[in-house]
């Protein structure tokens, strides 16, 4: 019970990005990768956060007296989600609008009927 | 002294210059490409004399290394960035005349883009500075590629962009877990901190880090976007994903095996990596009718030449391969741009409409056949002295692998030839003279000018390969020797 609660965060991102991967492989629907890509993203943006989070920890404003280091939330990881959360809505903006282009093109999203381009 | 941050912040800042221009005129969009790689290449050239005596260091907002972002501009990266804006330059000139259709504000501000994040790749010395940069990348050659909006090049972007965001989230968990370890992102002082590799908490990250660049880089089981997205994007930008794109994907997995985890133990796992890519992408190209494609495949199987020899693992043969690189990244360019001009005047991508062109359209024709015979690896061209020094470091080696391998990439090579050779062949000698029309088309003055440059460039550097061997030299020891990487970082 011990090993849960202190590993909580990191099993429920890595679980996300799993999930969000099995949907990236198997699904046929070009809107359901791209939730399934989402996914992957929002798993790696709380594994991200969670590196640095302590509970019951605080903003680092070193200006505040009374504030001890063990207390702390590192503040490098949040900078980060920030970037990544950016660059991954541009990401799945970009997708829908191909998903729209694809399917006046196609008439369909089912990406296994979509094979003009053989490998 | 010239500041290297000027070759990020002078494309970046001119892309977003393009669309206000616009108001003004719709025209003037087109040269701004020009003014920012121009400036980007004087300033490379510039800074070239320095950076070999001793690379320089900047701390972008004044936090010194372990804390802030840090530029690190030695001889791999000023190689790298003179190399982008050279191509990038004679690209953005061909482009003036060659994209006439639907917006072209959007695909000067895109086309900047893209450079600016490869120019940020090679010159950054922080990891996540490097990853967001290799985003920019990576979206803006996801949407190059669909410019046109046709059923074949959406389709090949949204594979392009599947498999890329894939290899981009691979990356970023990579990223996750070294920070959670080490709790720094600075290149150097991860580096400092990592002496093996062989703990499994080092050798997960580097296992996704490699499969995150080697999406971009095209390594063999990750390469199923390219040949569609190369042959179906404008063929300006086709020059650019294999002459640039790719190449930096490389450049990062390069960086991120040798510098930041030191790790020669996964060189022999790489060098049958590249065999088998070059393999395959040389057999692929054989078979193939459609021209773009075929000179995709090529892209592969040069890609799987070059982390052959960089994977070799001595100076003489890193230094070989980033001779090859350099010279991929011009021979191919000059095919695609060459080709693409045929393929707009005859308009189909078969081989078979090619016949008769070196009576139609000389020049290009000529172009196309010294590419060709360059990235075949034929004497008086760049392309020579590349394949000649990968085949003699392999042999230095005096291993049985080595000289297993270097049967195969010769095999490979002759393969090549024999692609290259029948296209150049019914370029000229196919076709009957009467039914072709005899009227010669002339060729605008824009797109005939990047073509020579290039030529001239593959020649001279052929015939003086001196030229570039000593900037590759203290290249090749930027990219072997950790320590000095380290230590002139992090004193």
């Amino acid at each position: 019970m011990n090993f849960l609660s202190e590993y909580i965060y990191y099993i429920g991102a890595f679980s996300l990005i799993f999930i969000g991967l099995y949907i990236v492989l198997i699904k046929k629907n070009l809107i359901k990768v791209i939730i399934g890509l989402s996914i992957i993203d929002t798993g790696i943006n709380l594994f991200l956060v969670s590196l640095g989070y302590i509970t019951g920890g605080t903003a680092p404003i070193f200006s505040k007296s009374g504030l001890k280091s063990d207390n702390m939330v590192d503040p490098v990881p949040q900078a980060l989600v920030l970037t990544a959360i950016v660059i991954g809505v541009a990401v799945l903006a970009l997708a829908l609008a191909l998903a729209i282009k694809l399917y006046k093109h196609y008439g369909t999203l089912n990406l296994r009927k979509i094979k003009e381009q053989k490998w | 002294m010239v500041n290297p941050v000027l070759l990020i912040v002078i494309p970046l800042g001119l892309a977003f210059v393009v669309p206000l221009l616009g108001f003004i005129s719709k025209k003037i969009g087109k040269f701004i490409p020009f003014i920012a790689l121009l400036s980007n290449l004087i300033i490379s050239l510039r800074l070239f004399p320095q950076v070999l005596e001793q690379p320089i260091h900047v701390n972008i907002g004044g936090f010194s290394p372990p804390f802030g972002i840090n530029l690190v501009a030695g001889p791999v990266g000023i190689l790298f960035s003179f190399l982008i804006a050279l191509v990038g330059l004679l690209v953005s000139i061909y482009a003036f005349d060659y994209i006439k259709e639907k917006a072209q504000g959007k695909y000067h501000i895109l086309y900047l883009l893209l450079l600016t994040g490869a120019t940020g790749v090679v010159l950054t010395g922080d990891i996540f500075n490097l990853f967001v940069f290799f985003e920019i990348l990576c979206i803006s050659s996801y949407s190059l590629v669909a410019y046109f909006g046709d059923k074949a090049g959406v389709e090949s972007a949204v594979k392009y962009l599947i498999q890329g965001a894939l290899g981009s989230s691979f990356i970023l968990i990579g990223i996750g877990l070294l920070y959670g370890q080490f709790g720094t992102l600075n290149m150097a002082d991860i580096a400092s901190k990592i002496h093996s590799i062989h703990s499994i908490s080092i050798f997960v990250p580097l296992v996704l880090l490699i499969t995150g660049f080697g999406v971009e880089a095209a390594i063999f089981p990750l390469n199923a976007w390219l040949p569609d997205a190369h042959s179906s994007a404008p063929s300006s930008i086709s020059a650019i994903l294999s002459g640039i794109a790719i190449e930096v994907g490389l450049y990062a997995m390069v960086r991120v095996v040798f510098t930041l985890f030191g790790a020669s133990s996964i060189l022999t796992f790489l060098l049958i990596l590249g065999v088998i890519t070059l393999l395959m992408g040389e057999l692929c190209a054989l078979s193939q009718e459609n021209i773009k494609r075929m000179l995709a495949y090529s892209s592969i199987g040069q890609i799987g030449l070059i982390v052959f020899a960089l994977s070799i693992g001595t100076s003489y043969g890193i230094t070989g391969g980033l001779f090859q690189l350099v010279s991929h990244t011009l021979g191919k360019a000059l095919l695609f741009l060459s080709a693409g001009y045929m393929i707009y005047r005859s308009g189909s991508m078969n081989i078979s409409s090619f016949e008769g062109m070196g009576k139609k359209m000389p020049y290009t024709s000529l172009a196309f056949t010294i590419g060709a015979f360059s990235i075949v690896g034929l004497p008086p061209f760049i392309g020579f002295p590349g394949k000649f020094m990968i085949v003699k470091a392999a042999l230095f080696k005096q291993e049985a692998l080595f000289t297993i391998l270097i049967v195969l990439v010769l095999l490979a090579t002759i393969i090549e030839a024999a692609y290259f050779f029948r296209v150049v062949q019914v370029i000229y000698f196919k076709g009957e003279e009467g039914k072709l029309s005899q009227k010669r088309e002339r060729a605008p003055i824009s797109i005939l000018i990047p073509l020579f440059i290039f030529v001239g460039i593959i020649v001279v550097i052929g015939i003086y390969p001196k030229l570039l061997t000593d900037v590759l030299d203290s290249s090749a020891l930027e990219l072997l020797n950790r320590a000095d990487y380290i230590k002139s970082i992090i004193p």
